[in-house]
């Protein structure tokens, strides 16, 4: 109260000086409250991993002897010693995150014989494409198509939305995309599997085969951004439904305020509330969904490699896979709580005492 | 020339058991500077007919009958024949004739400043000038009693309590100076002292602008205090009218003598038990011929309170009722 009589005394208008600070505060506080929460992250992460019994050379050497390979004793003792394996885990996390913090080194992969960063590197800019415009595609799809769902409730395009939003949400995302693979093959003689064709592969992408890539990058999209996309569509429409029943609607149309106002400025901006804190949880599930979709259609991208790393304990690649994304999805949601607390008034103030 | 005239008010919503008809009839009329009160239980349709007025209906209500109103530029429009959404009826809303919410607190968008929405009534009406516009939205926060005006025009309404939220939705009522102002039950959210200053406040802006105000509300006490003219409404119909001051000394419906026993008076004896009206507003579906009320009378005649409808009549000096005991008592004293 003090402050923000302080505050009030120093401009003489009250307006910009109290504004600002809000905000800021909020975001810097986040931005703090960043650290400690992806140091946790990295310690379950860790301990999760190493929780399976045995390790990778473990399995390893089973995989060996299965095939008749008798490994020496001496041999398997002196890898573990090399590999620090033979260490209780909390030593094994703390040199893993000592080394990220000093040499950004992430490890070694015993599947792939190479350093983990370079895998990952390697793996990561088309993840974040695909990723992100999956999302755009979500988004841009779903919440205009939420929007006249609920404002058209009851109508033939409501009904058409509502049966495509549950079909949407309950077909498996791999079965999508052998029914589209399917389809592609028949319709234009190409299954388009992988983001890239052979002559991609050779010369790169440039602007000449651009469209093509794009279209390669369609099937994907469509295969891992539709339920999410449905799901966002139905959220969006019940939110819209809710807010559009609201009293201060009736008010803002006795206010004689037009029904595209009423829609855009008011009930919109409340109604997208949810979608976007649920923003980082669909990048989430995204990360997650993919997987399985990118096994059947060969993509390059990080979640076969995740899924084949986990299977081959190969835990600095598995576990530096996971911190990567955990990290990208701490940094969406602060993204999306900025732009919650630049839409929500009552959240940006929250913080602040009375 | 009434400021506003209402003839044959209905309202009908289609549903799937049948045809609802909230409010079946009503009429009245408004002139410049004077106060009529529609009073009634809930459910008796009093805020429909009020919305309808407006045309802010849900878009399942029909409307037939003919709302009159006369605008600043003295035409007349019969606002049932306007297309609801359309720009005619959006100039006339909020310019003309504005309304008063009930609950003050879900009344304003949490999301913008009490200020801004304020001043959307000015720019969408008076001017586009920013400066202009939030003169006078500041103004009129001002003369609505809001202390300190500068720095409540830029707090969100989570930021307002409930009387100064009410003071707030007067103030955006009445920024664009409308001929008839619509007060749906302006003052049960809220405590009785702001009730108090809340009612001054309108009836003080009510002389200042010589407005017609529709008050509508089941409190009596209010409307003794406000209303010049008083409508009862029970099941979607007018079942009395007149004079403020003739329907609390005379009321002649039942229903009314019913709600005006139903108050305490002070002076009373503690242990004398307050008059209740048995049963509750049946539903407007279906409804059968004859008096709505007739279920719920205590003069009730049989054989013709439940086969004709009662007429709204005058029983001399302005005095409607429709009851066929009081016309029944009107002709034998003749």
């Amino acid at each position: 109260m003090a402050q923000s009589m302080a505050t009030t005394a120093n401009s003489p208008v009250g307006k910009p000086v109290r504004k600002s600070h809000p905000m800021l505060l909020f975001v810097l506080k986040r931005l703090v409250m960043l650290i400690p929460t992806v140091l946790i992250m990295s310690l379950l992460i860790f301990f999760i991993i190493q929780l399976p019994p045995g390790d990778y050379l473990t399995s390893y050497v089973a995989g060996l002897k299965s095939e008749g390979v008798v490994v020496d004793a001496s041999v398997l003792a002196n890898l573990e010693e090399q590999f620090g394996l033979d260490q209780p885990w909390y030593i094994q996390y703390f040199k893993w995150i000592v080394n990220i913090l000093t040499k950004f080194d992430f490890g070694y992969s015993f599947d792939l014989g190479k350093r983990v960063w370079p895998i990952i590197a390697d793996l990561l800019p088309m993840t974040l494409l695909v990723s992100l415009v999956t999302m755009l595609f979500q988004y841009l799809v779903s919440i205009p198509l939420g929007i006249y769902s609920a404002v058209k409730q009851y109508s033939v395009g409501d009904y058409v939305l509502t049966t495509i939003g549950f079909l949407g949400m309950a077909i498996p995302n791999f079965l999508f995309a052998i029914l589209l693979m399917y389809f592609s093959f028949v319709w234009t003689g190409s299954a388009m599997i992988g983001l890239f064709s052979k002559e991609m592969l050779q010369n790169g992408v440039h602007w000449y085969n651009l469209g093509e890539f794009l279209t390669r990058l369609l099937i994907p999209v469509i295969v891992i951004g539709t339920s999410g996309m449905c799901g966002t569509l139905r959220a969006m429409r019940a939110q819209m439904l809710d807010e559009l029943g609201r009293q201060y609607v009736l008010c803002a149309r006795a206010k004689g305020v037009s029904e595209r106002t009423i829609i855009y400025k008011y009930c919109l901006r409340a109604a997208i509330n949810p979608t976007v804190s649920g923003l980082s949880g669909s990048l989430a599930s995204i990360f997650s969904g993919s997987t399985i979709s990118a096994i059947v259609m060969n993509l390059e991208i990080i979640g076969p490699t995740l899924y084949n790393a986990l299977l081959a304990q190969d835990m600095y690649l598995a576990g530096t896979i996971l911190l990567v994304m955990g990290v990208l999805i701490v940094v969406g949601t602060l993204l999306s709580d900025i732009a919650l607390a630049w839409l929500d008034p009552r959240i940006r103030f929250s913080g602040r005492s009375e | 020339m009434p400021i506003i005239d209402i003839k044959d008010l209905c309202v009908n919503i289609q549903l799937d058991e049948g045809m609802l008809t909230p409010v079946q009839g009503v009429s009245f009329q408004i002139e410049a500077g004077q106060t009529m009160g529609l009073v009634g239980e809930s459910g008796c349709g009093k805020s429909l007919t009020s919305k309808a007025i407006l045309a802010i209906n849900d878009k399942k209500c029909r409307q037939t009958g003919e709302i009159l109103f006369e605008t600043d530029k003295h035409e007349v429009v019969d606002i049932n024949k306007l297309n609801p959404r359309g720009k005619e009826i959006r100039d006339i809303r909020g310019r003309q004739i504005s309304m008063i919410f009930q609950e003050p607190m879900v009344a304003f968008s949490p999301m913008y400043t009490i200020g801004n929405q304020i001043n959307e009534c000015t720019r969408l009406h008076i001017t586009k000038d920013k400066k202009q516009s939030k003169e006078l939205t500041l103004e009129v926060m001002k003369k609505v009693g809001i202390a300190n005006a500068e720095k409540r025009y830029d707090q969100f309404p989570h930021e307002f309590s409930g009387g100064m939220l009410q003071r707030a939705l007067i103030a955006m009522a009445l920024v664009c100076k409308p001929r008839l102002l619509i007060a749906d039950e302006p003052t049960t959210a809220l405590d009785v002292t702001i009730q108090a200053q809340i009612l001054e406040l309108m009836q003080e802006l009510q002389k200042e602008l010589n407005m017609a105000i529709l008050f509508i509300t089941h409190d009596l006490g209010t409307v003794a205090k406000m209303c010049d003219y008083v409508s009862v409404m029970y099941l979607g119909r007018v079942v009395e009218s007149a004079r403020a001051c003739d329907v609390y000394k005379r009321p002649l419906h039942p229903y009314t003598q019913g709600l005006m026993g139903s108050v305490h008076k002070i002076g009373t004896l503690k242990q004398e038990r307050l008059f209740s009206i048995e049963g509750t507003v049946p539903l407007a579906l279906n409804l059968k011929p004859g008096c709505g009320f007739y279920d719920r009378c205590n003069q009730r005649i049989e054989g013709l309170c439940n086969v004709v409808d009662p007429e709204l009549c005058d029983m001399g000096d302005g005095h409607c009722v429709a009851c066929h005991r009081c016309k029944k008592e009107a002709t034998v004293h003749e």
